[in-house]
């Protein structure tokens, strides 16, 4: 093996849980460690116990899940349209889950209802796009991609005029949909479990996905078949994507620079950035919450605005170091 | 005749003896949810400004132990504790604070926090008061759950009574076409369903806009011009924007342009389902009258 | 298989193949036969059907008509996986993927080997390794392959096909980019691998390299005429002057016949 892949992924995993502690210690109401321990080991005050076991410990296990799921489905998207610039929404996948949203949100249904409504327009897109760049008979990365980013912005036409005529009062709650926000994913275990199952599938096709990064047709010539490939990632992708955007809303940059950041810094092998992925985007996204939080508390921001503003200058920086 | 007088000492006894009955308070919310509690509530969320005041207007403002932004009326509600916006309310600080009972806003509040209060179990009683009935009867249930009936009712009464009054003075008043703006960028109004439709309607006012489908539609100037209007009355989030009224000077052949009849109403009394809103329909329908005056 | 093995002796067969150039009538039907040990030239001018030919015979390309066989056994019925274990091929244009480095993109021609939780192991990094050393490219392995110059890249690709040591080498004009040095260096080590025991089909547009080096010719005309056999048999003037629409003079160098175009 020509670079380490134990030693990047104990420390991405170590990360993780660092954040994942502080996230469950930390929030507007201030808990001592000692206290948040005492939860843990089966005490403490039922207020402490509801706050922690019931606010916080879901909310953390999702974000991880979250940001594990969008950065696992960019590296795939990148891998896929052999293109350094895509992310989880570049085919349209969010668009379709928004608009599946923002319509169950104002028929006035709340809760389950506008999960579901989420994901069914994130694989309906993701349908969509297949066959729509399908076409002829053969698709090529730069149809899909093509046809990804037309689709995408009509859902987004679609999405201003939902917003446009919507009454004023469902306004906030689509916005902050919109923007992404993890305060409603209750129940962490399926995007977990997702996340889990998928990394499980696809790192042992890692080599042939850094094949397939070479080209389609040097990849047939060394023994891949192609086309089965790429149709498996595409839908592993959205059914990464489909589920982050049903648990929080669409949450951007996690997707595209934390596989960016990665590459960056661990190679281009996919059998180490897949798992890096996971771990690292989950623990972006649980540090981003955080902030989210408590950053101006009481109110609430949401956890598109920290991971944009998080994300981008570390980029920023690994590019300019990488020179 | 002893018999029955022995039975129903009996059932008497039965009754002061038995606990739950005694001390329990009920009411039932506007999503039709009845919420009983064992005691009358001492530590009370309000989840809007509308229901600050609501809770104040009941009596039991000094139970009141969280609020959200913007709730600045009455002055004392700016002491208590703010969790958030009621948009999105900081749900650990708020359980914190360990509410008995909370008052949701049926159709401002996140719906899903609110079942997330649910499932913790903490009382919400959600109301989305629609009619000025609704103002006293609210006032009235929030008072049985806070256990602060004498001053609540009174006020509910004193609200009603207010009403009653002011529908009678000007009942048969002449019809006078108004324009009620709700905001300036995007121009909205309000339609005859909504509660300020119904204080136009009260002060002998006919809401140009009223039979439009939405309940705060979003119209253009030209729609304005078009339904000339005889009085224009405009409110707002702050209670200084005269300058929307400026804008309707540069049509003169609005009859209300025309004659002057641009007026100004604080919106905090108008736009909140409270109280003030007696406050509120009365200038409502003094400038009405003033605009009846201005008639050649 | 390993690279240090000889492997066994092997042909690549083709039955009244027509190859697919799209929007051209169907030219004629190939009967041919790459052993192992024998070094075949494809000539013609450009748009004759060379790449599509190698790309048919890879597999990537499907025929008009006719089919494959290796050794006897259909192509179509082989798994790509197997395929690719007997047959390699160096494309004419490289496609740009992700940034790797120059060990890494030789290491992937393994790929064909290894099960799929299969890791590169010590002996396939040495492959890798002897293969760059092989192409003269070794001192770039660490060095990404989008820094290198035309002719660098091209000699990795072929040390990832050496890698990828199948049994039948298919090469699509492998000596583009490549200096003097090079194209010495290349053809030799071609030469060698024919000789251990390979089967080398190689696309050239310089009619004086396959002359010197490759024992097999086949001619492929613009009109979808072919021919093939023999070098000294195939390598007559008419027949190239016919390929090429060019008068040619013919001198003799080493033992082996030079073309140069006339001048007029």
């Amino acid at each position: 093996m020509i670079r380490p892949i134990t030693l990047p992924l104990t420390v991405l995993a170590v990360a993780g849980l660092i954040a994942m502690v502080m996230s469950v210690g930390i929030g507007s109401v201030a808990i001592a460690p000692a206290d948040v321990l005492l939860v843990f080991l089966g005490e403490g005050s039922n207020l402490h116990r509801t706050l922690i076991l019931e606010l916080r410990l879901p909310r953390t296990l999702s974000a991880f899940a979250t940001g594990g799921l969008l950065a696992v489905a960019g590296a795939l998207m990148q891998v896929l349209l052999r293109n350094p610039l895509a992310d989880p929404y570049v085919l349209g996948l969010s668009g379709g889950a928004a608009v599946g949203a923002l319509l169950a949100m104002l028929a006035g249904l709340g809760g389950a209802v506008i999960s579901g409504s989420a994901f069914a327009g994130a694989m309906l897109a993701t349908l969509m796009v297949f066959g729509l760049a399908h076409g002829t008979g053969s698709w090529t990365p730069s149809r899909l991609l093509l046809t990804g980013v037309v689709v995408a912005a009509g859902w987004g036409a679609v999405i201003t005029l939902m917003l446009a005529i919507s009454p004023a009062r469902e306004l906030p709650g689509m916005l902050y949909w919109l923007m992404g926000d993890v305060s409603y994913a209750r129940a962490p275990w399926p995007g977990l479990g997702v996340l889990v199952l998928v990394c499980a599938l696809v790192v042992p096709l890692g080599r042939s996905l850094n094949v397939l990064a070479r080209g389609p047709m040097q990849a047939a010539a060394l023994g891949i078949s192609v086309r089965p490939l790429e149709w498996l990632i595409y839908i592993l992708a959205s059914l990464l994507t489909a589920t982050a955007v049903t648990m929080a809303g669409s949450i951007g940059f996690v997707g595209l620079v934390v596989p960016h950041m990665l590459r960056l810094v661990l190679g281009n092998d996919q059998r180490l950035i897949l798992p890096a992925c996971a771990l690292a985007g989950g623990t972006l996204l649980v540090l981003a919450d955080t902030l989210a939080r408590v950053v101006i508390a009481p109110e609430q921001l949401p956890v598109g605005v920290i991971t944009a503003l998080l994300g981008v200058p570390t980029f920023l920086y690994l590019l300019y170091r990488s020179r | 005749m002893g018999k029955l007088k022995g039975v129903s000492i009996l059932l008497g006894w039965m009754l002061l003896a038995s606990p739950a009955v005694a001390s329990y308070v009920c009411a039932t919310d506007d999503l039709g949810e009845e919420i009983c509690l064992k005691h009358p509530a001492k530590r009370i969320a309000a989840l809007s400004p509308g229901a600050t005041e609501l809770a104040w207007a009941a009596g039991a403002g000094d139970q009141v132990v969280a609020v959200v932004a913007y709730s600045d009326y009455p002055p004392a509600a700016k002491e208590v504790t703010s969790v958030g916006s009621h948009t999105r309310m900081d749900m650990e600080r708020l359980l914190e604070l360990q509410p008995d009972l909370v008052i949701g806003w049926i159709t401002g509040n996140p719906t899903e926090q609110l079942v997330t209060l649910k499932d913790m179990g903490v009382p919400v009683f959600s109301i989305e008061p629609r009619s000025f009935e609704a103002v006293s009867n609210t006032i009235e249930r929030i008072s049985t759950l806070a256990g602060t009936e004498e001053e609540g009712f009174a006020e509910a009464e004193r609200f009603r009574q207010g009403i009653a009054d002011l529908q009678e003075a000007y009942a048969k008043a002449d019809p006078v076409p108004v324009f009620y703006q709700v905001w300036d960028e995007p121009l909205m109004t309000v339609n005859s369903q909504h509660l300020i439709g119904d204080m136009i309607e009260l002060c002998g006012g006919d809401n140009v806009f009223g039979q439009l489908d939405r309940l705060v539609p979003r119209i253009s100037a030209e729609a304005v011009i078009a339904a000339n209007p005889e009085a224009i009355l405009a409110g707002g989030m702050g209670e200084e924007n005269r300058h929307w009224l400026a804008r309707w000077q540069a049509f003169p052949s609005i009859t209300a342009t025309e004659r002057n009849n641009l007026f100004f109403i604080p919106p905090s009394l108008v736009q909140r389902p409270t109280p003030r809103m007696l406050e509120g329909t009365q200038l409502f329908c003094e400038r009405l009258e003033v605009a009846r005056g201005r008639r050649p | 298989m390993s690279g240090n093995q000889r492997p066994p002796m092997q042909t690549l067969s083709t039955r009244e193949l027509v190859i697919d150039i799209p929007g051209r009538a169907d030219g004629y039907p190939l009967d041919l036969a790459i052993k192992s040990g024998q070094v075949w030239g494809v000539l013609g001018p450009n748009g004759a059907g060379k790449t599509t030919l190698l790309h048919t015979l890879a597999g990537l390309r499907s025929p008009r008509a006719g089919a494959l066989f290796l050794n006897d056994v259909p192509t179509a019925k082989l798994k790509r996986r197997a395929l690719s274990q007997q047959l390699g091929l160096v494309f004419q244009d490289r496609q740009d993927g992700f940034p790797a480095t120059v060990l890494e993109t030789a290491l992937i021609g393994r790929h064909p080997w290894l099960a799929p939780w299969q890791m590169e192991g010590a002996d396939d990094l040495a492959m890798a390794e002897r293969s760059l050393e092989a192409l003269d490219v070794l001192h770039l392995k660490n060095r990404l392959v989008s820094t290198l110059s035309g002719g660098e890249r091209q000699r990795v690709a072929i040390a990832t096909l050496m890698t990828q040591s199948p049994h039948t080498w298919l090469l699509d004009e492998p000596t583009n980019h490549l200096d003097l040095h090079h194209q010495v260096a290349v053809m030799k080590l071609l030469t060698d691998r024919a000789a251990a025991g390979n089967a080398i089909f190689m696309c050239l547009h310089d009619l004086n390299l396959a002359a010197r080096w490759c024992d097999h010719i086949l001619l492929m005309y613009p009109n979808g005429e072919t021919c093939w056999g023999p070098a000294e048999r195939m390598l007559v003037p008419n027949a190239l002057e016919r390929l090429y629409n060019q008068q040619l003079a013919t001198v003799e160098v080493d033992g082996a016949p030079f073309f140069v175009p006339k001048r007029d």
